[in-house]
């Protein structure tokens, strides 16, 4: 408990997380790829954008309150998805589930989580989307699109910027990779973390046994050390393209959104597909080092489609201030990712709210110093002149 | 071998080769000139170059093969002439070049190389270019361009852009010059690194002797710590475009400029017949005030057409760095520090271990870019416009 009180910001639980994790586990949820220019990028970019303090608006009743796909969030974000949470805490896909529930926010389970989609859809309530990774053998992502229907998903978002796997050199460094190849280097790393060892896999051990993709279809769900034969092909992506979109939007009644658009040209093919969200993102700057930082790249997309398609970014959110200047360049939510990971690897449930409020309080704060009352009053009205002579 | 293994890039194989080398070979290999802001400019330029994602091409029929000067290659990449690869492995060049076969890349040997062009034409015979340093006394070279043509070299790289010896301050302070002056300060040096003697020059000591440059003129080829007053023969400071139409006479095969960094100079090469020039400014090595050659390549691509190819060096380290100079018009780029770490590190395994790697990130450029050969490498991956790219952090 006393580690999250400590915490004051984003960057605080990610020093308390850093002392938590194992290496190879902070790190793969931490760094990027290649030489972290895109990551760098990403920052860089919120922090050029400099705002104006608006004086004498009575801010009293101000709300972070938004609409999404038609629904009420609390604030304009949503808990993106990763991988990893499960290694950062003992089940920890629900724990940050139940947290983002609480907070009123839409929380994003991706493929490779180590809880069942229907357990978080039980134990978790709250509004719930899916991510997709799409493999080689589509029948087996058809199944997953199914399980998540009848499990009462919201929506879906295809991930399409993964085209191949990314070069994130310090995980071999590290020992580190999934499925878990319990390297003597590894090994180590778990060993001077005793009270991961313990809280974490101690007690999947002790309960559930070595954790698994557990929405993996059935085949492939090894575990994850073991993995599973032939699924390394099985899940190849590269074939990925817009007839799978299409595809997909027939299989999929609800709310349907890519993830990775990066490209006017792109973003107008989603609407012809009928695609109802694009989230402009880099993947946190996890994949294509030389990637263009996606608040840069927000205007000219949101400029091109208008309202015809709902748009959403990620990729370096740390400060609810990042939000407000996402928000007045045309994205109608962000997606947190290692954010909301550290507070959980920190605390579980507990941590990832702690998280969700730091952002929603600066986000708050920023609004009454711009003289905002609601979201939608969010608007580059508070950019210091023009935003591009701030970044360049 | 498991020093290789620990390597993921190539500034991994850079750490390793520092930790071999001596330091005043490893300077030699790795520093510029003067204050290294070309050097920091080179590769400042390329990671201010930002790119989008192109999402759901299918990608997975994806090559980096591609045609240069008629012919097939691996991918978009040939090795620059180097003078210190068989200082950095014993017989480096050998290894490098048999890398570079196995590869399917051009390989270039220079002048300045320690083991002989016949030898490496026997040995590592993929497409062998050689890179000439032109002398005062130009018979002397064309009796090197003669020697080049008789061992089947496919191409011939006139360098024209070390018109005056490069002020590489660090050399004279570590004591480290070629011709080998062994002086005190080098022969601690080397003590330090008994991998290195052990490996490398016990190995030539006990069969070739000292090691030369072998491919020099007769009269010429001594051994590395021969008389430094050779560096007058050497002189090239009266290199001219007389001189190109006489190499182009002399020469049937490809003939290439390297260090070609203006666009008269880039128009002037396609009148004198000119097959290709190397947009470079010697990694940075020369002229500290140069500017990054792939700022400068996409005024000369723009000029010059499809009516020379044109290649480009200086800063390559990444696989992404080659989608960019291709992009931005370039047919190859070379490299030299990038492939020389490898090299060091482990001789033909670690130059080959160089190539995978550069190779391996640029099929995933290419992926995430969504092209699926390199002719489809244009601007349009590129994010914004390239001026305001090349702003970006400046």
């Amino acid at each position: 408990m006393s580690a999250l009180d400590d915490c004051f910001n984003i960057a605080d639980l990610r020093e308390a997380a850093k002392r938590r994790l194992p290496k190879g586990v902070f790190e793969f949820v931490d760094r990027a790829t290649e030489d972290h220019l895109a990551l760098a990028a990403n920052r860089s970019a919120f922090e050029d954008v400099k705002l104006r303090h608006r004086s004498l608006v009575d801010v009293s009743n101000r709300s972070t309150k938004t609409m999404l796909f038609g629904k009420p969030a609390a604030l304009p974000m949503v808990i993106a998805p990763t991988g990893a949470a499960g290694l950062c805490w003992y089940r920890g896909e629900l724990a940050l589930a139940k947290a983002a529930a609480a907070a009123g926010i839409p929380l994003t389970l991706s493929t490779a989580s180590m809880t069942a989609m229907e357990t978080i859809a039980e134990q978790a309530g709250g509004r719930l989307w899916f991510q997709l990774y799409v493999w080689k053998r589509r029948d087996l992502s058809y199944q997953i699109i199914e399980r998540a229907k009848a499990a009462g998903y919201e929506a879906l978002i295809v991930t399409v910027d993964s085209a191949v796997p990314p070069n994130r050199e310090y995980n071999s460094r590290n020992g580190f990779a999934l499925p878990f190849s319990p390297n003597p280097r590894f090994l180590m790393d778990i060993a001077r973390h005793p009270s991961w060892t313990l809280g974490v896999m101690g007690r999947y051990l002790t309960t559930i046994g070595m954790p698994k993709h557990e929405n993996y279809p059935a085949e492939f769900q090894g575990t994850i050390t073991s993995g599973a034969a032939g699924r390394v092909d099985a899940m190849r992506i590269d074939s990925l393209n817009w007839d799978d979109i299409a595809r997909f939007r027939d299989m999929w009644p609800g709310v349907l959104m890519l993830k990775g658009v990066n490209r006017i040209d792109d973003s107008i093919k989603a609407i012809g597909y009928g695609v109802d969200g694009i989230i402009v993102s880099n993947h946190g700057g996890r994949n294509m080092d030389s990637a263009a930082a996606t608040l840069d790249v927000l205007p000219e997309i949101v400029g091109a489609v208008g309202d015809k398609c709902t748009v959403i970014v990620d990729s370096g959110v740390r400060r609810g201030a990042d939000i407000v200047k996402a928000v007045a360049l045309g994205a109608k939510a962000v997606l947190t990712g290692r954010a909301t990971l550290y507070g959980t690897a920190v605390a579980g449930q507990e941590g990832a709210a702690k998280a969700i409020g730091i952002i929603k309080t600066e986000m708050d704060k920023t609004m009454a110093y711009t003289g905002l009352n609601a979201v939608h009053e969010i608007s580059t009205d508070i950019f210091y002149d023009d935003w591009r002579s701030n970044h360049y | 071998m498991s020093r290789l293994d620990d390597c993921y890039n190539v500034f991994d194989l850079r750490d390793a080769a520092k930790r071999r080398l001596p330091k005043a070979i490893f300077e030699f290999v790795d520093r510029s000139t003067e204050d290294e802001v070309a050097l920091k400019n080179n590769r400042a330029a390329f990671e201010r170059i930002k790119l989008r994602h192109r999402s759901l091409v299918d990608v997975s029929n994806r090559t980096t093969k591609t045609m240069l000067f008629g012919k097939e290659i691996s991918m978009p990449m040939a090795i620059a002439p180097t003078g210190a690869a068989g200082l950095c492995w014993h017989e480096g060049e050998l290894e490098l070049a048999k890398a570079a076969a196995k590869a399917k890349i051009p390989f270039t040997l220079a002048t300045g190389a320690m083991t002989n062009m016949e030898k490496i034409a026997r040995e590592a015979n993929f497409r062998l270019w050689f890179q000439l340093y032109v002398w005062k006394q130009r018979d002397l070279s064309y009796g090197l361009i003669e020697r080049a043509k008789n061992a089947g070299f496919e191409a011939l790289i006139v360098t024209t852009d070390t018109i005056v010896p490069p002020n590489r301050e660090y050399n004279a302070r570590n004591g480290f010059n070629i011709p080998f002056q062994p002086n005190v300060r080098f022969t601690l040096d080397i003590m330090k690194k008994p991998e290195w003697f052990a490996n490398v020059l016990v190995k030539y000591l006990t069969s070739i002797g000292m090691p030369r440059n072998e491919n020099y003129p007769p009269q010429y080829q001594r051994a590395l710590r021969a008389d430094p007053k050779m560096f007058d023969v050497m002189r090239q400071d009266n290199l001219n475009w007389e001189d190109v139409k006489i190499f182009r006479d002399k020469w049937p095969g490809i003939l290439m400029l390297k260090g070609i960094n203006r666009v008269d100079d880039a128009l002037k090469a396609i009148s004198y017949g000119v097959d290709g020039i190397i947009v470079s400014n010697h990694g940075g090595r020369n002229m500290d005030s140069a500017a990054a050659t792939i700022d400068m390549l996409p005024e000369i691509a723009q000029a010059v057409g499809d009516k020379i190819t044109v290649l480009l060096d200086s800063g390559i380290r990444r696989g992404s760095d080659v989608a960019k100079a291709v992009a931005l018009g370039a047919k190859c780029v070379l490299t030299g520090r990038a492939t020389l770490y490898g090299t060091a590190v482990g001789g033909e395994a670690g130059a080959s271990k160089a190539v995978g790697i550069i190779k391996t990130e640029l099929d995933k450029t290419m992926a995430y870019t969504g092209c699926n050969g390199i002719d489809e490498i244009t601007t349009d991956i590129f994010f914004g416009d390239r001026a305001r790219n090349s702003m970006v952090g400046a």
